[in-house]
C-alpha cells in the first residue's frame, strides 16, 4: 500500500493533514490541563477568559504540595502500587512457569479461570468486595487496596509472563537441570534472566494499572491520609467553587512519570499482548 | 512411588500463590456479591437471610435499572463500536511511512496510560458551560459569539460521556491494529498488486482477515472494560440529571453507597455478572479454539 501513497501526492498531503488533526485532537485535553494549571485562581472565574494564561503562574506547581497533603497521596499511590506489582509478580512467575513448562490436569481450567477473572472488573463485585474488607479489618487500609490490585492484575500478569516465557526455548534450563540445578535454580538463574524484558513490561504494566486504579480506592479509603492520588485531588473540589489550577497542577504530577513509563514498555508490550492474547 | 506422586503434585504447589490470591480477593467477593442479592440487608449492613428474590423484584420494578439496563448496552455498544472503527482506521494511517511516524505513535497512546479520573475530568472542565476551555477557544476563534450550554439536557451529557469513552478507547485498538498491522507480510500486497487488487479489496481479502485476531482480542477486552467503566460517568454526571445517565457499574455504587441499598446493589451486579459471563463464555470459546489451532 505504500506504492500507491508515493504514487499520488494528493494522498501525501492528505495523510499529513489527518495525522494533524489527529495530534491537535489528542492533545487538546493536556494543553488544557497545562494551561489552566499555570493560571491565576481569579482569572480562572473571571468574564474575560483566555485560552493561555494572562500571566503564568507557575507557583502553582509549589503551592499544591501546601495546599494540601499532595505528597502523602503521591506515597500512598507508590506504595499501592509497588506493593501490588510486587505481589502479583511474585504470584504470577511461578503459575507462567508451570503454565509454559509443565503437564498437568486442569491446565487449561486453570488457564480459562485466568482469562474468566479479567472478566469481573472491580465494579460489579464493588459490594461484595466491601463487604470483604470489613470482615477482614482492610477497609481504609492500604494493604487492602494492595491485595486487590495485585489479585484484579492476576490475569494480564500470566497472561504477559507466560506468552514471554513460551517465547523462550526451554533447552537452555534443561541444560542447567542436566548441571545439577534444580526446578527453582534454574528459572531463577536461566530463565528469570533471559525472560528479563518481558518481565519489566509485566511490572511497569501493573503499576501504572494499579496507579490509575480509581473504584476500589474510592470506595474503601474514606480517610485522608491513605488516599491514593487518583482519589486524593478530589481536595480540590471545593463546596462553592473548584480549584481547577490546583487539581491540574497535581494532575500533571500524577500523569507524566506514568506517560514515560507507559512509552518505555510500548514496545514489549505489543508482542507480549498478542503472544499471550492471541495464542492464548 | 512417592517420587511421583511429587512431582505430580508439583505443578499445583507453583500455580497455589496465584490461586490463593485470587480466589481471595475475586471469588470470595462473587460468592457474597450472589448471597447478598438474595438476602435482606439492614442499612446498618446486617444480612437478615434470604428474602425470596426481593431485590431482583424490587429492581425488576424500578424504571430507573431498566432506562440503565439500556444506557449500558447504548454505551457499549456505541464506545466499543466507534473507537473500534476510528482506531482502526488510524492505525491504517500511522503504519504508512511519513515523518514523524515515532512521534505521532508515540501521543496517540497518551490517552491509554493517563488515569481516567484525570482525563474525564479535564474533558469537564473543557465542556463547563460558564468557564469552559471549548467556549473560550470557539470565542477567540470567532465561530460562537456567545457562550454555548453543551449539556442542556441527561442526553447530551450522555453523548459527552460517550464521546469521552470513545476518546480514551482508541488508543487500545490502534495499538492492537498497528501491531497485527506490522506482522502483515508485505508479499500479499505485492502479489495482490500485480493480480490488479484495488484498495478495497486488498483491505477485505487480506488486511482484514489477517487482522481478526488482533481485533477480537482488542474488541472483547474492550466490551469488558468499557462495560464496567466507572470514572468517567462518576465523575461528568454521577449518573444525574434524575438518575438518567447512569451505566450499571455507577447504579450499583449509587444504590449501595449512597441509598444503603446494597442487597439491591448486589442484584444489579448479578444481573451484569450474567451479562458479562455470556462475553466471557464467548471470548473463552475463541481464545481456546485458537489455542488448539496454534497446537496444530
Amino acid at each position: 500500500m505504500n506504492n500507491s501513497i508515493r504514487k499520488h501526492p494528493w494522498r501525501r498531503v492528505f495523510l499529513y493533514l489527518f495525522v494533524f488533526v489527529l495530534c491537535i485532537v489528542i492533545l487538546y485535553p493536556y494543553f488544557v490541563m497545562f494551561t489552566t494549571a499555570a493560571k491565576d485562581r481569579n482569572e480562572m472565574y473571571s468574564l474575560d477568559m483566555t485560552v493561555l494564561p494572562k500571566e503564568w503562574k507557575w507557583s502553582n506547581f509549589v503551592e499544591i504540595w501546601s495546599a494540601a497533603p499532595v505528597l502523602r497521596y503521591f506515597l500512598n499511590s507508590v506504595l499501592v502500587s509497588g506493593g501490588a506489582t510486587i505481589i502479583a509478580i511474585l504470584c504470577g512467575i511461578p503459575a507462567a512457569y508451570a503454565l509454559s513448562r509443565m503437564k498437568f490436569k486442569g491446565k487449561s481450567v486453570f488457564l480459562g479461570a485466568v482469562i474468566m477473572s479479567q472478566m469481573f472488573a472491580p465494579v460489579v463485585l464493588l459490594v461484595g468486595i466491601y463487604r470483604l474488607m470489613m470482615k477482614i479489618s482492610l477497609v481504609n487500609n492500604i494493604l487492602g487496596l494492595i491485595l486487590l490490585n495485585a489479585a484484579f492484575n492476576q490475569a494480564f500478569a500470566i497472561w504477559l509472563l507466560r506468552g514471554t516465557f513460551l517465547s523462550i526455548s526451554p533447552d537452555m534450563e534443561q541444560a542447567a537441570k542436566i548441571d545439577g540445578c534444580n526446578t527453582v535454580g534454574s528459572l531463577i538463574r536461566v530463565l528469570i534472566p533471559m525472560a528479563a524484558p518481558g518481565i519489566v513490561t509485566t511490572l511497569i504494566f501493573v503499576f501504572i494499572n494499579s496507579w490509575n486504579e480509581y473504584t476500589m480506592a474510592l470506595t474503601l479509603i474514606s480517610t485522608d491520609v491513605f488516599k491514593p492520588i487518583t482519589v486524593g485531588i478530589n481536595v480540590f473540589y471545593g463546596l462553592n467553587m473548584i480549584n481547577w489550577q490546583y487539581l491540574f497542577a497535581t494532575s500533571i504530577f500524577a500523569t507524566i512519570p506514568v506517560i514515560i513509563l507507559f512509552l518505555c514498555i510500548e514496545k514489549h508490550l505489543a508482542s507480549g499482548l498478542t503472544a499471550g492474547g492471541v495464542k492464548g | 512411588m512417592k517420587k511421583t506422586t511429587l512431582r505430580k503434585a508439583e505443578p499445583y504447589v507453583w500455580i497455589l500463590p496465584s490461586i490463593i490470591l485470587m480466589v481471595g480477593m475475586i471469588v470470595v467477593p462473587v460468592i457474597t456479591v450472589f448471597q447478598m442479592s438474595m438476602s435482606e440487608i439492614s442499612r446498618a449492613g446486617v444480612i437478615k437471610g434470604y428474602n425470596n428474590f426481593d431485590n431482583f423484584r424490587a429492581i425488576f420494578k424500578s424504571a430507573t435499572f431498566w432506562h440503565t439496563l439500556q444506557n449500558t448496552f447504548v454505551w457499549t455498544v456505541v464506545v466499543v463500536g466507534l473507537s473500534t472503527v476510528l482506531g482502526f482506521i488510524i492505525a491504517m494511517v500511522l503504519n504508512q511511512k511519513f515523518h514523524g511516524r515515532k512521534f505521532v505513535r508515540a501521543i496517540v497512546v497518551f490517552p491509554w496510560a493517563t488515569s481516567l479520573i484525570i482525563q474525564a475530568t479535564i474533558w469537564k472542565y473543557i465542556i463547563d458551560s460558564q468557564f469552559g476551555s471549548l467556549n473560550v477557544i470557539l470565542k477567540k476563534l470567532g465561530i460562537i459569539s456567545q457562550n454555548i450550554n453543551w449539556t442542556p439536557s441527561a442526553a447530551a451529557y450522555f453523548a459527552w460521556e460517550c464521546w469521552i469513552g470513545i476518546f480514551v478507547t482508541i488508543p487500545f485498538v490502534t495499538f492492537c491494529v498497528l501491531s497485527g498491522l506490522q506482522s502483515i507480510d508485505d508479499t500479499y500486497y505485492e502479489a495482490a498488486e500485480i493480480d490488479g487488487a484495488g484498495f478495497w479489496k486488498k483491505l477485505t481479502r487480506i488486511t482484514l482477515p489477517l487482522l481478526r485476531p488482533s481485533l477480537t482480542v482488542s474488541t472483547v477486552l474492550n466490551i469488558i472494560y468499557v462495560f464496567n467503566s466507572f470514572p468517567i460517568i462518576w465523575t461528568i454526571t454521577k449518573g444525574d440529571p434524575a438518575d438518567k445517565t447512569h451505566t450499571l457499574a455507577t447504579y450499583i455504587y449509587k444504590l449501595s453507597f449512597f441509598n444503603g441499598k446494597a442487597g439491591q446493589a448486589a442484584a444489579v451486579s448479578v444481573v451484569g455478572f450474567v451479562i458479562l459471563c455470556i462475553c466471557a463464555g464467548v471470548y473463552m470459546v475463541l481464545s481456546l479454539r485458537a489455542e488448539k489451532e496454534e497446537d496444530k
